[in-house]
């Protein structure tokens, strides 16, 4: 609970208007796309870094938590307050402040939604490629601290990748410009690599400087149905195997395409396992490789190719792609979501491994996400009274593959509150005790967003919920 | 219609993902969770298991919801949020005992600076038509907000005479009245409230275009307004008295088919008014009956009338974009229909403007209940159809007419806003 002085305090920071406590809007910032629930103490709606200076130096002298939140949609419980405390929402700052055509770099706050910045960019020839599948509704605040992937990263790499520069604010309430706005820059730490994805546990990100690509000429979607997910599996590494770097190399298993049928209105046939490629660039090129991809798939089991004809048709494979996630519940009332990444070359041993795991707990489970990459979302669907031990044990047993095969237990959504027990399953305590090391340099009073990435003090009880487990109220 | 009791299921569903947020009018505005439809539904979620109770801060949010519908098409769970949103709505208005619709009309009538501007002879008639028979103008109050003058509202004159009292419409009050072709339908044309008080010009246009399409026209008499208003209000005793009404109307008019010039009628007669009726089983299959042979006027002239045009299109002149009413886009699935009806013009072309179904800012009440919202909302639709470049923005719904010009207005944007019979 706050104190009447702090909530005064956070009054003159912010004015009135920009503050609530009432219940009703506290509840409106207790959730996340986890469907978990924690309630602030207050909601703060801050317009620029002096603000966001001063709740953090209150924080620090009257101690009390404060979680930086850009839209609430993140997977793994990063926005939540998990200790209450006052939540910093960043969505009404949201303006666009420069587009610099000349040096492609474009400066935002950090409220934007990606979607709006890249509809913008576009307006003017150029790119902003990642693409998480939230784009159109979650910030860019949140892909920094996250750490965004999405489709195109197999190509263009992630958020990290177009991210020069920084203006933060410290735990501590000191405002820091990071990095810079050209395209090289070595002086000193980088501090802006640091930052994102951090999962706004180092710093609060007040302002953006974003690289920005040319936009690429022409880009052909299409489609390759297989009769079983292995071959699918296997043809995407054929594809890289081939040297075609595709711009999208996206999976679907028969789980995700069923739920997500209704969503193209041209209807997505029914098979065992789909692929969604896109590649881009140059006119002459994309021919060339779109017709290398449609070879590749075919010699690797595709029963049925198809090229999109024209923009509706792509919008809406996107619509029915980027549904996929959301609509899994339609299978199973109870969700583990988990987003593991292994080396492109093992994700036939990562289908097989998962067909195992799926058996001996007696779980479904869906998988899609961003084959290209190796980065493929594991959904354990189960039903949520009966079977959620046996989906927790999945969710490690999946856990457990991934290392194995050298890959990593969170490609993009990040550790957050929801798999901070599963840490050591990946890092060696002492890259444990350095990144804890760093957070107490920045943070020495622990007052931003804690209760994140590492597990707390004491034995491990095993939380009720999983990563992006859907709790029922 | 379901209490919200019984809509628990529904609202479990919703996951809180957030992809409504990037579909919604008023997140797009204001930005926050709480005018966001997943914050929406989390407070109705809090409402219902108790946590929370009828406060004015829930309210607010609740009703800064203009029932689009965007949310519910584009949830990937397929939550039903707007019939979460109205069962909300309803239980408040009967927990609240007020009937909020008629209050808030009233409560609008008895202050006397609401009059002003409207000229009082006017006034005086709406007061009349409002006093005589609330359900008759109900849609006038609750939709156009009509004797409520805002700061630089631009007011909707009241028609001169209203449609249904014009000599020739009269005429029409039975299907006898007019001669048609062999084979084609009888049709009873409605008007709703938009038609009758404000633009009478739409019905006549829409009356005269069934008849030159070969079929029999008959406007009958004891039409009610469509109960859309108070519905979205949560006044469902009023709305449902508007539907028995309007059954009845319709029914005795003994036409094949049944046409409206109003995306929202169109959409309350079809899908609102069968549900209103469902509590009394007989009463429900009567009205599913009717509901069946609801059509849109632009559906009316290109499926049922097989219409083709004027023919009179020489020489395109007119860029026309096309606003998607809610209630026809999204509730009725009708996008192409009204957009081929344009095409067959005189002398238009159509070009579309971007998001052409964002909702315009009026519908739910909004404009009613918070204004400077609607008006922002609108704000946002006007700058696209300023982009469009067009000279005229067509729309098939008076609500959205009415919204469009006040939009525009603000905007200091001159793009003509027209019913899309006008350009037959
Ligand atoms: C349907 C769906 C699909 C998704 N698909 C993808 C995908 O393909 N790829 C992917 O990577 N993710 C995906 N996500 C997860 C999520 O959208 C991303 O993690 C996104 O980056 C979160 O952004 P947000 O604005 O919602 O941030 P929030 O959820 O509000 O916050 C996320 C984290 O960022 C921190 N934060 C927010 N703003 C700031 C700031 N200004 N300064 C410092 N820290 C801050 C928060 O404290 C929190 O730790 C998906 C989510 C959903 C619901
Ligand atoms: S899109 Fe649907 S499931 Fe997701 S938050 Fe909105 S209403 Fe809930
Ligand atoms: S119905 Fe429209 S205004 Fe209401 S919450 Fe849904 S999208 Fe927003």
């Amino acid at each position: 609970m706050l104190t009447n002085v702090v909530k005064h305090g956070l009054e003159r920071i912010v004015g009135e208007a920009n503050c609530s406590f009432s219940k009703e809007e506290l509840l409106c910032y207790s959730y996340d796309a986890t469907n978990t629930l924690h309630q602030p103490d207050a909601v703060v709606f801050p317009s620029g870094p002096e603000e966001v200076s001063l709740v953090l130096k209150m924080a620090n002298s009257e101690g009390f938590p404060v979680v930086p939140r850009g839209a609430g949609t993140g997977f793994s419980g990063g926005s939540l307050p998990v200790g209450g405390g006052v939540v910093l929402s960043f969505e009404r700052m949201r303006n666009i402040l420069e587009i610099d055509t000349e040096n492609m770099v474009a400066i935002v706050e950090p409220g934007v939604v990606t979607w709006d910045l890249q509809q913008a960019v576009e307006k003017l020839g150029l790119f902003y490629p990642p693409d998480p599948s939230s784009l159109k509704f979650s910030t860019i605040g949140g892909n920094i601290a996250e750490c965004a992937g999405g489709p195109r990263a197999v190509k263009y790499g992630v958020t990290r990748d177009y991210v020069l520069g920084l203006e933060a604010v410290l735990p501590t309430g000191e405002i820091i410009n990071t990095g810079v706005r050209t395209a090289k820059g070595v002086v000193g730490y980088d501090l802006t690599r640091l930052l994102v994805g951090s999962e706004g546990t180092l710093g609060v990100v007040t302002k953006a400087v974003l690289k920005l690509l040319p936009l690429p000429e022409t880009t052909t979607t299409m489609l390759a149905l297989f009769p079983d997910l292995r071959d699918a599996a296997r043809a995407t590494s054929a594809i890289i195997r081939a040297r075609i770097i595709p711009s999208t190399l996206e999976i679907m298993d028969s789980v995700s395409i069923k739920c997500v049928e209704g969503f193209a209105k041209t209807g997505l046939p029914e098979a065992e396992a789909l692929l969604l490629i896109e590649v881009d660039g140059h006119k002459a090129a994309v021919e060339t490789e779109a017709e290398a991809v449609r070879r590749v798939c075919l010699e690797n089991g595709a029963g049925e190719f198809r090229t999109a004809s024209d923009r509706n048709e792509v919008k809406d494979l996107w619509k029915a792609r980027r549904a996929v996630s959301a609509a899994l519940y339609k299978a199973r009332p109870g969700k583990i979501n988990e987003d593991i990444v292994v080396p492109r070359s093992r994700i036939p041993d990562l289908v097989d491994g998962l067909r195992g795991i799926s058996e001996r707990h007696g779980v479904l489970i869906a998988s899609f996400g961003h084959a290209g990459d190796g980065n493929i979302h594991v959904n354990i669907m189960h039903d949520r009274k009966s079977q959620a031990e046996a989906a927790l044990a999945a969710a490690e047993d999946v856990f457990r593959l991934a290392v194995g095969l050298g890959g990593t237990i969170s490609g993009e959504h990040g550790v957050g509150s929801a798999k901070s027990r599963y840490l050591d399953m990946e890092l060696k305590p002492d890259a444990i005790a350095a990144m804890k090391r760093i957070k107490e340099a920045f943070d020495p009073k622990g007052i931003l967003n804690p209760g994140k990435i590492f597990p707390g003090p004491g034995p491990q009880k095993r939380a009720p919920a999983g990563a992006g487990y859907a709790e029922s109220k | 219609m379901k209490p919200l009791n019984l809509l628990k299921h529904e609202i479990d569903k919703c996951v809180r993902c957030g992809t409504c947020r990037s579909t919604c009018p008023t997140t797009k505005v204001l930005g926050v969770e709480t005018a966001s439809p997943r914050g929406r539904v989390s407070l109705v979620s809090a409402y219902s298991s108790g946590e929370i109770g009828l406060s004015e801060t829930y309210l607010k949010h609740l009703r800064e919801c203009t029932l689009c519908g965007a949310c519910r098409t584009n949830c990937p769970n397929g939550v039903d949020t707007v019939s979460i949103f109205a069962s909300a709505r309803a239980e408040a208005v009967e927990k609240q005992g007020a009937p909020l619709a008629a209050s808030l009309a009233f409560r609008g009538l008895r202050d006397p600076g609401g009059i002003v501007g409207m000229g009082l002879k006017l006034a005086r008639r709406l007061q009349g038509l409002l006093f005589k028979d609330a359900s008759a103008g109900a849609g006038l109050v609750s939709r156009f907000s009509l004797p409520l003058v805002g700061n630089g509202r631009l007011i909707p004159p009241l028609a001169g005479t209203f449609f249904l009292d014009l000599p020739e419409v009269r005429a029409y009050e039975s299907s006898k009245g007019a001669p048609g072709e062999a084979g084609k339908p009888r049709v009873a044309f409605y008007a709703g409230c938009g038609v009758n008080y404000l633009m009478p010009w739409v019905g006549t246009k829409s009356v005269e275009l069934i008849r030159r399409a070969g079929a029999v026209v008959s406007v009958p008499g004891g039409q009610a307004c469509c109960g859309m208003p108070a519905y979205a209000m949560g006044d469902l005793a009023a709305a449902r008295e508007m539907a028995r009404k309007n059954l009845e109307a319709l029914e005795s008019s003994g036409a094949d088919l049944i046409a409206t010039s109003c995306a929202t009628c169109g959409h309350g007669l079809k899908s609102i008014m069968p549900e209103l009726l469902s509590d009394d089983p007989g009463l429900k299959l009567r009205a599913e009956k009717v509901a069946s042979r609801v059509r849109d006027i632009s559906e009316l002239l290109l499926n049922d009338l097989g219409f083709r045009g004027a023919g009179g299109g020489s020489g395109a002149s007119t860029v026309v974009t096309y606003h998607d009413p809610c209630h026809l886009g999204r509730a009725q699935g009708l996008r192409e229909a009204p957009r081929e009806l344009i095409k067959m013009g005189r002398g238009t072309v159509l070009k579309e403007m971007k998001n052409p179904c964002l909702c315009c800012g009026l519908g739910g009440g909004l404009m009613y209940t918070n204004y400077e919202l609607s008006m922002e909302i609108a704000g946002k639709k006007a700058e696209n159809i300023k982009k469009s470049g067009a000279d005229v923005v067509a729309t098939a719904c008076p609500g959205c007419i009415i919204q469009l010009k006040d939009g525009l207005h603000r905007a200091g944007v001159q793009t003509e806003v027209k019913h899309v019979v006008e350009l037959l």
